[in-house]
């Protein structure tokens, strides 16, 4: 706060200007404490990447409806923000002390936001015995040192997606090991109408230069052994370079060049157009978190039933590995309302709500009796339910999205054959240990 | 231009026009087409573009399953009315500044050069907080100051050329008559630069019509949202709903392409006397 | 002159920023009152200008000199900040990027929005068709623009390859984005689509502004096309081409929207702009203190840019 005076003093003669900025800094003093009284009118505003969503947003806004009707004093307000626009909403919030009262948060903005002192402490305001009801995997990625940021609302556990009708048909079982992985998409890559041309691809590869393809990446780096970013003794620490490391850049380069067994334009395959070779019946597999199952199948419900999942294959060794892919709820620590923003977000998170919302979205819950629930159904997100365990904690370094970035540049460069797996590794590591030099 | 030209010259004239008119025409037309594929016609691997089952479910679906009605409304209410604000102080400014004699007319000038010249990006959170500072966030007023500001330096620019292709005998003839300044502006030069105007308020409405990320941050509530917002809504995290995007980007163009159909040519004798000179 | 002069002469006089113009010849006791009037009428304009362009540029030099996240950390360092984007190789790569890119942007604009206008300035029949066609590209979002062309590039399901591939021309799909060759002058194809209708209308007017009788005067000394073109059109069009070529390289070397929809950056850094670059240390790390001073490097850039173009079209004029 000093230096905000210091930076205004840089702006003498627009005080005009200065003062506009200078009272937005509204507080809410007397309001952490109290409690608020039953017909006392509230409104709780909720900047949400998932309300935009379809069919996400309409089962989200039933479940706000729902609780309206319950809370006839409550109203609650979603602020609807593309995913890929939220920080930046956020940002502007955050920079003139209007966060909303509960905001969308997630494990790699999770250290940023306490950081920017945006998000309350959860532990505080909900009890224990309802935090016991999550998996303890979610509750450790939802915390910051021993802060609680966000409640556990939905995750995506990386798996891997196949057409249980065309492995069926050939006489396959689902791969364990990255050996089996490639022998498999060999045997499901060819000519399936006869005209010389090859129109089925074993595996829709995600290679493009963004986060989505950095989240199938990272857990395919960790099935070999390999790790991003960990904490040494010494601090942060990269395992890019590492033999792990480099086979799995070597993977990415051979599952395109050496087999050929990806479609063409990998490098600018992202999220939406794996689905769509999903959907199409382009490609036979591929890495995906949970919900791509109802994105595909909302493309094509010819597929209903062909689809299944099992944990991601793993070097030899090693065990397969997932981005647990979790998404939640931080109250901001400007509400003046964090009591009933709390009393929300464990409604949304009961087991009724998050089994429909895991139903409608394939995004699965982490309490564990919706969990159970769904393991019991043995639909198709029950393979994902055990890819959970293998689940990791992303990294939480400030810094980490760009590290996330280095490893994307580097398996395009090998997909590219502008470098060998070795020098992209040594690329993407030395990317991260300059970073951290400079972040940490 | 009234010497008769070689027929050769006229046909390669037409050769190009038609080719780079078709340069428009197929993506426009490609968005026609996708925008009347089912769902599941849209990720075919031979693509078509005659759709096989053409339905206009997505122009429809723009109106009843998003709220385009109420974003078309805000979008013609904000850039409708920052339009007038800037045209009217552009007009201002224009007449000042090639009327009068000052100090600082041509740093003035070049100040709304340097608007141009800083990335955009940058000023959101200033405009953010300055909003703020005044509660105006999530207000369509906020949205009107901000496109204002965004208009204003090159409408200015386009009314000072402008008005300094209006012979200045005018005004002073009127000033001899005794009126004052305001009435001579009024009533002589303002009429005079009306194909000026027009196609002052036409760059300025595409502007604000287009612009996104600052409608993005500056509003909140479904109920003042704008077109590109809406539009940018339909890219979701995980996939983008192809049909209705283009449906609705079709829908967009319409106000714009009307326009430009009926003004067109005042359009471009009112842009030579502006911002070209 | 100029001010008092009654044509609508084409002189380069609107486009001059700084230079104040010489006097109207008017009585010297009215010039006070006369800079009142003046002051007036520019108030408006002179107000809105402070609040939103001043205090935004000084807020972000001001910033540039801090390592903040804008909300809990405020460290004054001084010129830190610009001291390590000497050192940045990913900021001088970018900045190498943006200069490529807004080359091809700005040259593509300026060759196809001329050709254009001076095949519409022809006066042939249809014209008012084909001037409402090639101007509709303008009236697109750049949002719009950015995914349409995605979705024409895309390899699987786009147009190019499904059309190139029937037409036998090419027997595997490309995949236009991906190639780090191809990736910038794709996404440069995509914005000249967008931006050469503003071109093209400016230069419109220009021509129209040109006196017949100096084509005929050419035509007396058996000028060819070429010949009226370089003695004729090209000097009319100056002013118009000076201001073109000012704003274009401005916002096309600020450009963000339609590469960061169309590659973010990628293939293997080929697109990263500066802005994309400014937008990543902004929003994504919340470095705004570098963020902010890649900005101002920007602004400094594009001002000694159109500095240059000043000097350089206005020099043989005189």
């Amino acid at each position: 706060m000093r230096n905000r005076t210091k930076l205004a003093g840089t702006t003498v003669g627009l005080a005009f200007a200065a003062m506009a900025a200078g009272c937005s800094s509204t507080g809410s003093e007397d309001s952490a404490t109290a409690s608020v009284s039953p017909d006392e009118p509230v409104t709780i505003t909720v900047l949400s990447g998932t309300i935009t969503e379809k069919p996400d947003g309409d089962v989200e806004q039933a479940f706000a409806d729902a609780y309206m009707a319950e809370h006839p004093n409550v109203t609650i307000e979603y602020i609807g923000v593309p995913s890929n626009e939220l920080q930046t909403k956020l940002a502007a919030m955050a920079s003139s002390d209007t966060l909303p009262d509960i905001f969308f948060n997630d494990p790699s903005f999770a250290a940023k936001s306490v950081d920017l002192g945006a998000s309350a402490d959860l532990n505080g305001i909900l009890n224990a015995d309802f935090l016991g009801g999550f998996e303890q995997r979610g509750l450790e990625l939802a915390s910051v040192g021993d802060q609680l940021v966000f409640v556990p609302w939905y995750s995506i556990p990386t798996g891997l997606i196949y057409r249980t009708d065309w492995f069926e048909e050939a006489g396959l079982t689902p791969p364990t090991t990255w050996d089996e992985f490639t022998s498999i998409a060999q045997d499901l890559t060819g000519d399936t109408d006869g005209d010389g041309n090859v129109d089925r691809w074993g595996v829709a590869l995600l290679g493009s230069a963004d986060l989505s393809g950095a989240g199938r990446f990272i857990p395919i780096l960790r099935s070999f052994g390999a790790e991003e970013l960990y904490e040494g003794p010494d601090g942060w620490e990269t395992g890019y370079d590492t033999p792990g490391g480099v086979a799995a850049f070597q993977l990415y380069g051979d599952l395109v060049n050496k087999y050929q067994v990806t479609p063409v334009g990998t490098l600018s395959t992202s999220y939406p157009e794996a689905v769509n070779f999903m959907s199409t019946g382009t490609t036979a597999m591929m890495i995906s978190g949970s919900n791509a199952i109802g994105a595909i199948l909302a493309q094509n419900p010819e597929l209903e039933g062909k689809l299944g999942a099992v944990p991601i294959p793993h070097a030899s060794g090693q065990e397969p590995a997932a981005n647990l892919g979790m998404g939640g709820y931080s109250i901001s620590s400007t509400s003046e309302n964090p009591e009933v923003a709390a009393d929300y977000l464990s409604f949304i998170v009961n087991k009724e709500n998050q089994v429909a919302w895991s139903d409608a979205t394939g995004r699965l819950p982490l309490r564990t009796d919706a969990l159970e629930a769904i393991s019991a159904a043995g639909g198709d997100l029950a393979g994902f339910v055990d890819a959970i365990k293998y689940g990791y904690a992303p990294p939480q370094a400030p810094f980490y999205s760009t590290i996330l970035l280095a490893g994307t540049d580097a398996y395009q460069k090998v997909i590219l054959g502008q470098t060998s797996a070795e020098d992209a590794a040594r690329g993407a590591a030395q990317a991260t240990r300059s970073e951290i030099e400079n972040g940490g | 231009m009234k010497t008769r030209k070689p027929a050769a010259a006229t046909v390669a004239t037409y050769a190009v026009l038609v080719i780079s008119s078709l340069g428009v025409l197929v993506p426009v037309g490609w968005m026609l087409s996708t925008a009347l594929k089912s769902g599941e016609e849209l990720f075919s691997q031979d693509a078509h573009w005659i759709p096989l089952n053409p339905t206009f479910a997505a122009f429809t679906r723009v109106f009843t399953d998003y709220p385009f009605a109420t974003y078309f409304g805000n979008s013609l209410l904000v850039v409708g009315a920052s339009t007038v604000i800037a045209i009217a102080f552009a007009s201002f400014a224009g007449y000042g500044i090639s009327r009068f004699q000052f100090k600082g007319r041509g740093t003035l000038m070049g100040f709304l050069l340097l608007t141009q010249l800083f990335p955009s990006i940058m000023l959101l959170i200033p405009y953010f907080k300055l909003f703020q500072g005044f509660g105006l966030i999530d207000t369509q007023a906020a949205l009107i100051i901000a496109y204002v500001s965004f208009q204003l330096p090159l409408c200015t620019w386009m009314m000072v050329g402008y008005f300094r292709s209006i012979p200045t005998e005018l005004d002073q003839a009127s000033e001899v008559d005794g009126a004052g300044r305001l009435r001579t502006f009024w009533q002589i030069v303002l009429p005079l630069a009306t194909p000026g105007v027009a196609a002052t308020a036409i760059y300025a409405f595409i502007t604000g019509w287009n612009e996104y990320l600052f409608a993005l941050v500056l509003t909140s509530s479904e109920d003042k949202k704008t077109v590109p917002v809406g539009i940018g809504q339909l890219i979701g995290q995980y996939r983008i709903e192809w049909n209705d995007l283009m449906a609705a980007s079709l829908y967009a163009l319409v106000p714009l392409t009307l326009i430009f159909v009926f003004l067109q040519r005042r359009i471009i004798s009112g842009m030579t006397a502006g911002a070209v000179k | 002159m100029a001010a008092s002069s009654p044509t609508a002469r084409p002189d380069a006089e609107g486009m001059r920023l700084s230079a104040p113009r010489k006097g109207r010849g008017k009585a010297p006791r009215r010039s006070r009152r006369d800079a009142i009037a003046g002051r007036v009428f520019t108030l408006p304009v002179l107000l809105v200008t402070i609040a939103f362009v001043a205090y935004p540029i000084v807020y972000g030099i001001g910033l540039s000199f801090f390592e903040t996240n804008l909300v809990n950390r405020w460290e004054f360092v001084g010129l830190d900040n610009y001291a390590k984007l000497t050192r940045d190789a990913s900021f001088l790569d970018s900045i190498a990027t943006t200069f490529a890119f807004a080359a091809l942007v700005v040259a593509g604009n300026l060759i196809i929005g001329t050709i254009f206008a001076m095949l519409l300035n022809r006066g042939l029949r249809f014209t008012t068709f084909f001037r409402v066609v090639l101007i509709l590209p303008w009236l697109f979002p750049e949002v719009v623009v950015a995914l349409l062309w995605k979705w024409m590039y895309n390899p699987i399901y786009g147009l190019f390859n499904s059309e190139l591939q029937s037409a036998g021309i090419t027997d595997q799909p490309i995949a236009w984005l991906d190639d780090p060759n191809l990736a910038l002058f794709a996404v440069a194809v995509a914005c000249i689509w967008k931006g050469y209708p503003l071109v093209m209308v400016l230069v419109l007017a220009g021509l129209q502004t040109i006196p017949n009788e100096l084509y005929e005067a050419a035509s007396l000394d058996r000028a060819g096309w070429w010949g009226k073109f370089r003695f004729v059109t090209l000097p009319a069009l100056r002013p118009v081409l000076l201001a073109v070529m000012v704003l274009e390289t401005a916002w096309w070397f600020k450009h963000f929207t339609i590469v960061w929809l169309l590659t973010s950056g990628g293939p293997a850094g080929a697109t990263n702009v500066v802005s994309i670059d400014i937008y990543t240390r902004a929003f994504k790390n919340f470095q705004w203190g570098d963020a902010a001073a890649t900005a101002v490097v920007v602004l400094v850039i594009t001002l000694l840019l159109s500095g240059i173009y000043q000097k350089v079209l206005n020099r043989d004029e005189d």
